[in-house]
Parts: structure tokens; sequence; C-alpha cells
């Protein structure tokens, strides 16, 4: 076990773990943020996406020791979240980004298991790419996986987004 | 009054509630047609109530002090949305702001009749129970107004969270009427509004989940977090039906953050600090299986003996038949299997993303040996279910690992658990025939696998092998007759079934003229007989037998409409999952295990390959059907046949793979 200094969502925290531990479960299970999705564990679905230094990352296949020391952004990070205690309400009034509201606006979410993994490679892309066509979208989406088949909802979304960016 | 609680069941739904008052109701009222909550007693009936009073008529919701409107959902959220649905059409009838809305799951319990969500029935076995479940309270409020007015009640109206006085002008809101009408008589037939007064009902309501769903706040049954709570991973056989036979643990124990190893019945569960260590745990164990006896099943003899089992086509003159055959699919959900359990003090609490909450209750009592009084069991949400939590073998497993530990633990599945060890869809063969020239639904006979794999219940179950064989083969009548597949569909179909045929093929223009190597194709299907759904599908096929589904028209009836949006919601879901079948994955047995582990070897559709969907939707005053698993059946007909246009090939087996095609 090591320590490592982790920068997640502007937080600064240092966590005592096995080199080899993938991000995804240092986050979710030491740190408690469970918005970032374990699925495939190998690189292959993108549930378990975030933002390392800005660049769209599978954190279940990203050692914490490769991570330590970089700016790491969770789904929780990416808007200011305001609402807590949140399991009840109808209306969440926090501050959302643009994507997070394109989403509700397009309706995307079914089981919404995936979505984090999803909105975390759309921001990455419309950082990149304000204004991406649909190839653009094909490329930088098609290995994010959807099993409720929201992708055309997705496809707008980000549309949305991008024109209200 | 009959059904009357009992101390355990009020504590029970005390809980559920998160402490407010919530007063019984018969169980009768969870029959659709049965009386309205006919006997509704408070259960402290002579008590002051303190403020903030929570009013709850009847089991399906309360109303505090602040107006604000609880709904209890009693039906697992998958993704379909049922608990907007459910919300809805109680909302509706109360006549209250949606935005005063609010949801809370309530656990395991029978007094809200079976809670298997499966079937896509949600909706159309609880419609009447629900509606009348707000009409009553909406009238019980209206009466309480009345008393404060002296007015005549007839003469009152409401309206979002308001009762309105006969004036029009005084309105009292329901926050401040909730004590007065627990008050009052529960109506035996409490007036229904009339669909030209629905305000909620009909109109897009979204998803009530998905802020916290974008925001990565959504609780899945994953991200429960119990104090003290370990996680677990389970070595299973690879071989359907085997056991351990011997093992060492000695390099599982070694790894950092693994605290015990547990044996179950034929698995090992390697329990730890994290997920990650629990893995790295159960990749160390060495173990030598007992295989047992299906150790040398494969798919292929499967499917061979199924296919001797049917009619061998040749052996008649005078009919057209075909085989057409389906592989083993696995449910791959996004979430894997889960579930926490904590046994403490005799009881059992269980945090189980399950299809089927009742069926954990009962199973983890038995397996447990705990009273299954003493099994509660709550509904997180669910990412993905698809059929594959209807099971309870997760959760199992987690009680059965808390007892062990005598703690709190978390079970999760890595993906290969997932794959390797599904109820699938069951392999199956069709034969399908018809007398040469006749006009009319061709005869199926089916088989499945009849093995020991495990099969259950896939998104749309019997109807998926239903109507692939039967639609491709309605096309196959109609190139055998020289008939357009449309015009032969619309002398075998009437009614809602011609209507939607006819409403797909109008708006996707069927018979347009296409490019080289595209074609059109249409079916039909009525899954389990009561959602009617028609689908042309328009594809294109490259010179490398690369299949491209472009777009596919739907026209859907599904009677009443609860939340148009989510219907196209769930038709291009449907879609989605059913072309994941059609062009992509299978999941194939060889020496009595399942090849696939991943998503590298059960890929599923990518936003690369989504078609553009369009969903047109008959305007229908029947009641409403159900819309979760309807979408899936007809697109593995609908792209067959396109494919057959384009290319006229007529491929009788999915997935249809570029080698099928290749020029």
């Amino acid at each position: 076990m090591s320590s490592y200094d982790l920068q997640v969502n502007g937080q600064a925290y240092t966590v005592e773990a096995e080199a080899q531990m993938p991000l995804l479960w240092v986050l979710r299970d030491l740190l408690g943020l469970t918005g970032t999705k374990f699925s495939c564990g190998a690189g292959l679905c993108g549930s378990c996406t975030v933002l390392i230094d800005g660049e769209p990352t599978r954190s279940c296949i990203t050692l914490v020791e490769n991570a330590a020391g970089k700016n790491i952004t969770t789904i929780e990070g990416l808007a200011a979240l305001a609402q807590s205690g949140a399991s009840t309400t109808s209306a969440v009034e926090a501050q959302l980004h643009p994507l997070q509201e394109a989403w509700l606006e397009e309706n995307v979410s079914q089981c919404g298991y995936c979505q984090p993994g999803q909105i975390m490679s759309a921001a990455a892309l419309l950082e990149k790419n304000p204004d991406p066509s649909d190839a653009d979208i094909d490329a930088a989406m098609g290995d994010v996986l959807c099993r409720c088949g929201t992708y055309q909802r997705i496809r707008k979304a980000i549309h949305r987004a991008a024109e209200a960016v | 009054m009959k059904n009357q609680l009992t101390r355990r069941d009020f504590i029970k739904l005390v809980g559920a509630a998160g402490g407010g008052l919530v007063l019984a109701v018969s169980l009768e009222a969870c029959a659709p047609d049965a009386p309205i909550p006919a006997t509704v007693t408070p259960l402290s009936p002579n008590s002051t109530p303190r403020p903030p009073f929570d009013w709850a008529p009847n089991i399906y919701l309360k109303i505090d002090g602040g107006g604000i409107l609880t709904v209890y959902a009693f039906r697992s959220e998958m993704g379909q949305g049922i608990r907007t649905a459910i919300a809805m059409m109680i909302a509706e009838e109360l006549d209250v702001d949606w935005s005063s809305v609010r949801i809370e799951q309530v656990p395991a319990d029978s007094r809200y009749g079976d809670q298997l969500t499966g079937g896509s029935v949600s909706i159309s076995s609880n419609y009447s129970a629900l509606r009348r479940a707000g009409a009553a309270a909406r009238q019980m409020l209206v009466e309480a107004a009345a008393d404060v007015w002296d007015a005549d009640p007839a003469g009152c109206t409401t309206e979002a969270g308001f009762v309105i006085h006969p004036d029009q002008q005084q309105r009292i809101p329901y926050g401040e009427l909730v004590e007065a009408a627990a008050e009052k008589e529960v109506p035996a037939k409490p007036q229904l509004k009339d669909a030209s007064a629905y305000r909620i009902v009909g109109k897009s309501k979204g998803h009530f989940d998905a802020p916290r769903m974008v925001s990565g706040k959504a609780i899945y049954g994953i991200d429960v977090r119990i104090p003290g709570m370990l996680f677990a991973v389970i070595a299973r056989c690879p071989v359907f039906g085997g056991t351990f036979a011997s093992y060492d643990d000695s390099a599982a124990k070694a790894v950092t953050g693994v605290r015990q190893v547990v044996e179950l019945d034929d698995s090992i569960a390697v329990v730890a600090e994290n997920t990650w260590a629990a893995i790295q745990g159960r990749n160390a164990l060495k173990i030598t299986w007992d295989e047992g006896k299906n150790a040398g099943l494969s798919s292929e003899a499967l499917r061979k003996a199924a296919k001797e089992r049917l009619p061998q086509p040749g052996s008649k003159s005078d009919v057209i038949e075909a085989v057409y055959e389906i592989p083993f699919e696995a449910h791959a959900t996004m979430e894997p299997m889960n579930c926490t359990a904590h046994v403490h003090d005799g009881i059992c609490e269980v945090w189980a993303p399950t299809q089927n909450p009742q069926n954990v209750q009962m199973q983890v009592a038995a397996r447990t040996g705990i009273p299954r009084g003493d099994v509660a069991v709550n509904v997180p949400l669910i990412g993905g279910g698809f059929g594959r939590r209807i099971q309870a073998d997760y959760a199992v497993e987690a009680a059965l690992v808390s007892q062990a530990i005598e703690g709190p633990v978390q079970v999760v599945w890595t993906r290969d658990d997932d794959i390797q060890h599904d109820y699938y869809h069951d392999l199956s063969v069709h034969y399908v025939s018809v007398e040469r020239g006749r006009v009319s639904r061709p005869r199926l006979q089916s088989t499945g696998s009849q093995s020991l794999v495990p099969t259950g219940a896939w998104r749309s179950v019997e109807n998926f092998p239903q109507a692939y064989p039967t639609q491709c083969f309605i096309d196959e009548m109609a190139y055998e007759m020289k008939r357009d597949p449309l015009d032969l569909r619309l002398e075998i179909y009437s009614d809602r079934a011609a209507e939607v045929t006819r409403l797909a093929a109008e708006k996707a223009e069927w018979g347009k003229s296409l490019p080289a190597g595209h074609g059109q194709g249409l079916a039909y299907h009525a899954t389990f007989g009561v959602t009617h759904v028609a689908y042309v599908a328009e594809v294109s096929v490259s010179e490398d037998g690369r299949v491209r589904v472009q777009r596919v028209v739907a026209a859907v009836d599904c009677g009443e409409v609860i939340n148009p949006d989510n219907v196209a919601a769930q038709i291009e879901g449907g879609i989605v999952f059913g072309l994941t079948a059609t062009l992509k994955a299978e999941a194939t047995l060889q020496d009595g295990r399942m090849q696939q582990s991943n998503f590298h070897d059960y890929p599923v559709l990518r936003i690369d390959e989504m078609p553009v969907v369009e969903v047109h939707l008959v305007k229908s005053d029947e009641r409403p059907s159900g819309m979760g698993e309807m979408g899936v059946p007809p697109i593995a007909p609908a792209v067959a046949n396109a494919i057959f246009a384009a290319t006229g090939k007529r491929i009788r087996h999915i997935p249809i793979r570029p080698e099928d095609l290749r020029a």
C-alpha cells in the first residue's frame, strides 16, 4: 500500500491504496464517489469515463498511481450540484452543465446507468470540438455503450448542448 | 376491516414511508376492478396527530401539510419509466401540480399484490387502482373544503393542488385540508376524470429520476453503501451445474484487503475491504472444479438436436416451409448483477436491484432460514433489467455471505460473471409452414434447447422467437405468391394490426425507389397480444456484407398513452436491444460453458450503428397495454426482410453476419 494525492473535482484527497488499484475503485469504494460506474472492468464500455486533465479516460483500467497528481473530474464535479438529499425531489434546482441540461431536455436517460460515462465523454468532445458533426459524435462516442438504446437522444442532446454553449 | 395490518407490517410500512403516518387499506384495492380502497382506518384513530401531518388515504400515496404528494412506487424502475408513470396516473386524478410530486420506492410488500416487474404489465394491471386511489383522495379533499365553506361539494372543483369554491374565487391548498380529509369516508366509487380533462397523463413528463441520473446522484444497487460493509466477488463453476471439488485460498488471502474466504454451496466468495481487492482475491483462488454432467454440452449439439425434434423440410410437397434458428442471448445489463445484504439480530436487510422483490424475500428467507417477515427487501434503481433481475440468485448469494461473515456485504459480479452466469434467452429452432397458395398466418412449431443451461425471461420473452420466424416467413410467402409483403399482410391482418401496419408503411413511404444495395423490410407483432407494433426498416448492405440499418419507422398502438415521449424511448430502446441480437451478439456454449465474457465478444449496438428511429403513435381510447418489451420483437424480421429486399438473400438465423451476405 502506498499513499496517493488525488485532485478530484477540485478537492484534494489522500488515499492509501495498492498501486495497481484502478482509479474507478478508488473513486467508488475509497472516496464514496459512486457516480462513476463499473460495468465491463476492461475499458470496453465507457461507463466509467472520467476526465483526467481534460482527457476522457476509462477509470476502470487507469491505475491510481497514474492518476495521482492530475486533475480528475467525475460526473459529480461536472457542474456544481448544490442539492443534497435529492432522493425525493422532482426538480433538482442545482446548476447543471449544459450537457446535463440537454440530457434532460432530450429525455435521454432510461435506466441511466451508462449516462455518467456518456456525459463525461461528450463533455470531453465538446471541449475540443464545440460544434461536432454526427461523424464527430460517432467517432468520440462509439465506444461508450448503452444497452437501453438511448443513442439517438444522446446525439440530439450533444447537438443541443453545442448550440447552447 | 379485512386484512388488518399486523404490527410488523405497520412498522415496515412506516419505515417505507420515511416516518410519515401511513394508513391501512384493504388488499382489494390492488385488484384492477375491485371496489375502491373501501375500508380505510387510521392506525391511531384517536390520537391527535402532530404537525406536520401526513395523510395517506391508501397504500399508494400520502399528502403532507405542505401539499406535497408522495407517491409510493411498488414496481421496479429499470429504465422503462414505471416510477414516473405511476406518479402521473395518481397526480392526474388528484389534480396536483407535477412539481409537487415526490416518489418513494416501497420495499417488498405483499399488500401491493405481486410486485414482479415483468411482462410489461405494471401500468395495465394497476391502471384502475392507481387512478381510483388518486380520485378518492381528491374527493375527500373536496369534501373537507366544502365543510370549511359550507358549500356543496358537487360545485367545488380542483386544480393544481387547490380545491376551488363554487364561486370560482376562494381556494384552499390541499396541504391545509389533509387533517380534515383524513376524517372523511373513503368514497366507494370516486369520479374518474374524463380523458379530455387530463393535464398530466398524455403529456410527456420525461423520467422522474433523470436529474439525479445525469448528475451521478442516482443510487443504483451497486451504489448502496452501508456503514462497515465489505465487498465480495464470487468464483462460480464455469460449467453450468458444476461445483468445486477442492481449492487453495492461500494466495487469495494474501491479497491486500482480502478479509475472508467463504464457501457457499457450489461457489466460493472472497470478501474484502473494497471491490478491487475482492476481484483480485477471487482471481487468486486456485480451484479444481467438479464440472458435473454438463461438461460436454455445446450449442451446436443442442441446436442440432432441436432441429431433429421438428418436422423435416422437404417431406411434404403442398407446403411452403422454412426453418429459422435463434441462439442463446445474454442480457448484458450495463449494471452487473449485485446485491447488498445485512444479516443481523435475526433479520436480514437486503438492497437488491431486482425486478422481483418478493421472490428475493422468499428465496432469501428459504436459504438463510430467517422468517420471510424478517427479510426486508429494499429496491434501489436498476441499471438495466431486461428480465435478468426477475431471478434472485445474486440476492441469495449476498444474504448467505452476510450471514457467514456476520456483517453487511455487497456482492458484485464482474462482467465475465454476468455474461457467463446469466439466465439466458433460450436457443430455439422454428419450423414455419403454410399450405401453398393459402393466405393466412403461417403455422409455427418451435422448440428450445431443452438443456440444463439456465434460461429465463429476456426482454419480450417468447415474443421475439415468435415474431422473427413468423414475420420473415410471411415475407417468404409474399415472394412465393408474387405478392407485395405489405398487401399480403393487409389481407391477413385486420383492425389494430392492420392499422399499425398500414401506418408504418405509409410513413416510411413503403415501396419507394431506393439505391442499389438498399432495401425496405416490414414486420408486425403484438407483444403479449396487447401492444401492436409495426416497423419498416431500411437497410443498406455493402459489397463485403456489412449491414447498416439506416432508418426504422415505427407505428405503435398501446391504447391510451400515459407518457408519450417515453413510449417513443421504449421503441428506440427495443430496436437497439433487438438489433444487437439480430446483427451482433450471441452466446455460444462449448464444453458446458459460455464462451463469451465481455463486450469484445458479446458486442452490443453502438452509437455509430444507430438507425434513425421515427415513432408514430396511434391515438386510442383503449385501456393502456404496455411498452417495456414491445419494441423488441418486430425488429429482427423487419431487418431480415429488408436484407432480403436489398440482396435477395434470405438468412434464416441470427445474428446475421457479413459472411452470410458476402457477394
